[in-house]
């Protein structure tokens, strides 16, 4: 039979951690994710391309040496906790939206179903751009190429999805993680118990839904961007090779 | 010293009552239920609990005039002293509901609210929507749960009573009972048992109650020795709406917060009924009953439904016979009260009864009779002695039954909103007793009876079932209980007739027959519920003969018993003065009737039938007087019933004057 | 000839077997509901294929869907038997009925499961109002309509576990208490008697397998025959347990 609420010995932080889940995905993930994608996007600024895109990167790199430990402590280790207790949790649910075809229902399974895409997407995208990325479909990121170009941040990101299949695993990649996001707003403020009533919930839907819509656009808008970056070498791969940005018109 | 047990069986209202009491009390109780106690049929009430309160008492209520509602409306077949306690209780058992969380509808300031119930004239019904029953039943489930998380009470849901285990000089030492899953059959050795086993409606086949109310552990006790009181007193509910299951109630609560019964004057008139002109309405209740209109008891709004339908052909269908219950001109706030039953006509019958006129008719609702129990009167107060071991006690020592499941307290006619009063006063009233007779053991406990005692007790059950199971015959049980509620309905309903019941005490004799042929289709040892129900139907066919053979017997009308062949004929003289004189022969018939019948019909089981006898009821506290309700026409009986009332004590003075 | 309805129903000798699917075909009555179709099986337990079986076992207590006893997987949805009538059954999947048991609770035979586990929870939560005894004390506290308005709905629960069957975070690899009794213990909460085992039922509340094992996919407040707004409960759990535990952390 089953056992209803009966706590497993060692689950005294159950609640701790899952309100930690909670959190970390809303502010340091969630707020990263906003950052990124709207960074992303500085290079559909006008002007010279990459230019702003370039500038943004810079002001990231600014913390210098901070930057790694950074990283490590305000995004990687909550993604990861996010992550890897996500996946735990999914494993305790058994969605039934086939059975049970209700819009909140739909979107419980389809945060599950994007927190395991978003997942994956992650962990491919940044083994792609930090250290594993050159044998693979792509560049490595980095703020200036070798050859001192004046946007290099934009282009080595243009570099790093040059090739034709990246984009439709970016954008659906990016998609996933902003739903994941846009709808796990929604839930947490009924999880932390500001949303109480139905109406209350679905004002807040409305609100999730258009910051959902927003963001998806800047970071599809941000893709594009690179995608039309126009890079007059072949070569992205080998450093030593001297090239320029323009736009080109799709 | 062994350890000392109650067995309570049944967790409705009663039974969860007394148990919580009893635990309270430190007593252990086994708390046996054919389903979770949850679910007892308690939940299906619906309007409200009585009792005075300080709204009504300031417009001259009070607990005698409560008492006096209750006999009046009972046809004074009760013994007095019990209700007299129950009305003088009934306002603390509310406040003690109160505080058990009970969620009843308040008043802006905060108070408990009231609405007005039949037979009365006062607002006395307190009520947590339309669903009463049900919050209240909650609220004591919630108590027991407390006590069974401290290991006071162990619940047995899901498990059958088979009857009391008696010892040889007649003391009932437990019972037997089966687990309706595994089918294992054991014993509960007890120093009391309760029965609180509720009302025996599916004896009608369909009624407005629940799967479980058979009457099978009334009639298991009956068998068992335990005297019958009252059984051809069975309500009829004015209002019920027609199911292919079951026949489901529409509280006296529609009618309380203003909804009107009513059929056209003209018959069948198929227009919309919103449509049709008040003029062109028959609002007859209203304008046969000015002073208690739509709240007459019961048994009357019933008998004249059936009269407006069947003898006048008023009904509002050709093919099913029904009337209108309108609630439609009620403001939508009133409406809300009422969201609990009026969801489930919008659920079953597919219309808004916000919209459009309700369609209903009479349904069997409940027993008024019952397993006999006694107890003991306090001649200073004219109650009860509390805590008295009489008290709630059957025939059988060591035999208790509370709430539907006796024969007390309502009479011939219960009024609405008391039932759930009277199961819970039963129930909290019945553990001091127990109590007191736990304490004052001398022959020793339940648990120190020999083995052989419960042994054979378990036995004889485990032979019974046994020979059901292997039984090779050809008849169905569920037909026989279709059968068998047809007749029942048929005649031994609102309208009695002798030939009538005499045909369906053949019928009854006629199934009993085939009973003896009938054939399980499961014999199965695993959650076999073929058996368990065939089983009860052995009880029920046991029980109609009860209930038939008692209005048989009675050739009067009282309450829910109606025999128009015995009716004390009407006055119909224009002249005054012959009226008048019309009314004094109708007096005296009353009278006259009263002292014949103005009894309790008393069954007890043998091999060949209900023996049946007859005892008196205590009368002591108010007079039995006409039971009018204000009838248009009737009022000259009343008056000539006071004029004699009068006259009898001056010359009883008179008399005692002359003695002097 | 008299309509007939094939009813399909899942059945399970005893909790150790496997389970079968049997088909009947039902004499089609007007105004019949799901709980009429099992009587008539009962009546006349004959299979769709002429052969003789046994009556379906399934819980029913009072018919009018205030008892919950009769909760079962009617064409892939939970609800109760009774009020579900067979000529709305045919609109949403015309020609059949299909009828299974809960699929949270082990069953213990065909329509019949065990819901104790739901009870259990009751009082887990302490669903109930501590008094100090039955004897007459005299009338509760005082009681604001608009509180008696917020709790009639929720003291509306019969246990019935619609919720629990929908619910994808309540099943057998999972603690989750399950929203009927989270509701319970909002309930009892925001009962001014009750609320002295407020700290308790939070405690149960805030550990493994209570509110934050919610995993918000609203399937109750969608199943429940009764409308209880048990989401309401849920998202209000979820701030009271928050602010119990930030008390707790901070020493009270």
């Amino acid at each position: 039979m089953q056992q209803v609420g009966s706590p497993a010995s060692g689950e005294k932080y159950h609640f701790l951690i899952r309100r930690l889940h909670s959190a970390t995905g809303l502010v340091p993930v969630g707020i990263f994710l906003c950052i990124h994608l709207v960074t992303n996007a500085t290079v559909l600024l006008p002007g010279d391309p990459g230019y702003e895109f370039q500038k943004s990167v810079e002001r990231i790199h600014a913390l210098g040496p901070l930057l790694v430990p950074v990283e490590i402590i305000g995004i990687f280790v909550p993604l990861l906790f996010h992550s890897l207790l996500g996946v735990q949790i999914i494993l305790t649910g058994k969605s039934n939206a086939q059975q049970y075809r209700y819009g909140s229902n739909i979107r419980y399974t389809l945060q599950r179903t994007t927190g395991f895409i978003a997942f994956a997407f992650i962990l491919y995208h940044v083994w792609q751009v930090h250290w594993f990325g050159k044998p693979v479909g792509g560049g490595q990121f980095s703020l200036h190429d070798e050859a001192g170009n004046p946007a290099g941040a934009a282009t080595t990101a243009a570099a790093i999805q040059a090739a034709w299949w990246i984009a439709p695993i970016y954008a659906i990649g990016v998609v996933s993680t902003v739903y994941h996001l846009a709808n796990g707003i929604w839930t947490s403020l009924i999880t932390w118990g500001i949303t109480i009533r139905p109406k209350s919930q679905k004002t807040a839907g409305y609100i999730c839904a258009a910051f959902g819509v927003v963001l998806t656009l800047i970071g599809l808008g941000a893709l594009s961007g690179f995608r039309t970056l126009s890079i007059d070498s072949e070569d992205v791969h080998t450093k030593n090779t001297t090239h320029t940005v323009s736009r080109h018109v799709p | 010293m062994a350890k000392q047990h109650v067995v309570v069986v049944g967790g409705g209202l009663a039974g969860l009552a007394a148990t919580m009491r009893l635990a309270e009390a430190g007593v252990h109780v086994y708390l046996i239920s054919m389903v979770p106690v949850k679910r007892s049929h308690s939940v299906c009430a619906q309007g409200g609990i009585n009792s005075v309160n300080n709204y009504t008492r300031q417009q001259g209520d009070s607990e005698w005039l409560h008492f006096d509602d209750t006999v009046y409306g009972g046809d004074f077949l009760q013994h007095q002293p019990l209700v007299k306690e129950m009305c003088d209780w009934a306002p603390r058992v509310i406040d003690l509901l109160d505080r058990l969380g009970v969620t009843f509808n308040r008043t802006p300031e905060g108070l408990r609210d009231q609405r007005r119930f039949g037979g009365t004239m006062y607002k006395r019904t307190a009520f947590a929507g339309a669903t009463t029953g049900q919050q209240l039943i909650y609220a004591l489930d919630e108590q027991v749960r407390r006590w069974e998380a401290d290991g006071l009470v162990e619940k047995f849901e899901y498990w059958d009573f088979l009857g009391p285990i008696l010892d040889d000089s007649g003391r009932c030492r437990g019972v037997v009972a089966q687990d309706m899953f595994s089918m294992e059959t054991r014993s509960f050795a007890a120093d009391a048992v309760v029965l609180a086993t509720g009302g025996c409606g599916l004896v009608f086949g369909r009624s407005t109650m629940s799967m479980i109310c058979t009457g099978g552990a009334a009639g298991r006790a009956y068998k068992a020795g335990v005297k019958y009181g009252n059984g051809e007193f069975v309500q009829v509910h004015p209002t019920a709406i027609p199911g292919t299951d079951k026949l489901r109630l529409m509280s006296e609560s529609a009618r309380g917060e203003g909804g009107r019964v009513w059929v056209p004057k003209k018959p069948q008139d198929d227009r919309d009924p919103r449509s049709i002109p008040a003029n062109e309405r028959y609002y007859f209740l209203e304008e046969r009953y000015p002073k208690y209109g739509n709240l007459v008891p019961r048994d009357i709004a019933t008998r004249e439904i059936f009269d407006v339908c069947v003898n006048m052909g008023l009904s509002v269908e050709q093919d099913q016979l029904c009337a209108y219950l309108d609630v439609t001109e009620l403001s939508p706030e009133t409406q809300k009260k009422l969201d609990g039953i009026l969801e489930i006509y919008e659920k079953f019958q597919g219309a808004d009864p916000r919209q459009v006129p309700m369609k209903i008719f009479p349904a069997v609702h409940y027993s008024m009779g019952g397993l006999w129990v006694d107890y003991e009167k306090n001649t200073t107060t004219g109650g009860l002695v509390l805590g008295s071991q009489r008290n709630q006690q059957s025939n059988i020592p060591g035999i208790f039954v509370i709430g539907e499941a006796d024969y007390q307290y309502h009479g011939g006619n219960r009024l609405g909103a008391n039932s759930l009063l009277s199961c819970i006063f039963s129930g909290l009233i019945v553990a001091p007793s127990i109590e007191n007779m736990l304490h004052s053991f001398s022959a020793g406990n339940a648990e120190d009876q020999p083995i052989s005692l419960f042994d054979g007790a378990v036995k004889e059950h485990e032979a019974h079932a046994d020979r059901l199971i292997k039984n090779q015959g050809s008849e169905n049980p569920y037909q026989i209980h279709k059968e068998l509620g047809d007749s029942m309905t048929r005649n031994v309903t609102v309208v009695r007739n002798n030939d009538d019941i005499k045909s369906t005490l053949a019928k009854i004799e006629e199934l009993k027959d085939r009973y003896q042929n009938v054939a399980l289709s499961d014999t199965g040892d695993w959650t076999n519920q073929n058996l368990s129900f065939t089983r009860a139907l052995g009880d029920m066919i046991m029980m109609a003969r009860v209930i038939a053979q008692g209005a048989l017997q009675r050739d009067e009308c009282r309450g829910a018993h109606f025999k128009p062949n015995f009716l004390t004929p009407p006055m119909d003289a224009d002249d005054p003065a012959e009226l008048h004189k019309q009314a004094q022969r109708w007096c005296k018939a009353f009278k006259e009737k009263n002292d014949r019948w103005l009894k309790s019909t008393i069954a007890e089981f043998t091999p060949d039938g209900p023996k049946m006898s007859y005892e008196s009821v205590d009368t002591s506290l108010i007079p039995p007087r006409p039971r009018t309700y204000g009838l248009k026409g009737a009022e000259i009986i009343d008056e000539v019933w006071r004029e004699m009332g009068a006259q009898a004590k001056t010359e009883q003075q008179a008399g005692a004057g002359t003695a002097n | 000839m008299a309509k007939t309805i094939p009813v399909k129903i899942k059945r399970q000798d005893t909790p150790h077997d496997g389970s079968r699917w049997e088909t009947f075909d039902v004499p089609y009555e007007s105004g019949m509901n799901v709980t009429t179709v099992l009587q008539r099986i009962a009546a006349n337990p004959m299979t769709a294929e002429q052969q003789s079986s046994t009556p379906v076992a399934y819980d029913a207590c009072c018919l009018e869907e205030i008892c919950g006893a009769c909760t079962m997987v009617i064409n892939g949805r939970v609800r109760q038997a009774c009020s579900a009538l067979v000529d709305d059954l045919l609109q949403e999947q015309a020609d059949s009925i299909e009828l299974q048991p809960m699929t949270k609770f082990p069953v213990v035979r065909d329509l019949v499961v065990n819901r104790q586990p739901m009870f259990n929870s009751l009082s887990k939560v302490k669903a109930w109002v501590r008094v100090d005894g039955y004897h007459d004390m005299g009338s509760g506290p005082r009681v604001s309509e608009a509180t008696q308005e917020e709790a009639y709905p929720l003291s509306r629960c019969m246990t019935c576990g619609c919720c629990v069957e929908a619910c994808p975070q309540f099943n057998d690899h999972s603690p989750f208490i399950g929203p009927a009794a989270i509701s319970q213990a909002i309930l009892f909460n925001s009962h001014p008697t009750g609320a002295v085992d407020r700290e308790d039922r939070l405690a149960v509340l805030s550990d493994a397998g209570g509110i934050a094992d919610c995993g918000n996919s609203q399937n109750c407040v969608k199943v429940c025959p009764k409308e209880i707004p048990l989401t309401d409960s849920i998202a209000k759990a979820g701030r009271d347990t928050t602010l119990y535990k930030i008390r707790q952390w901070f020493g009270r």
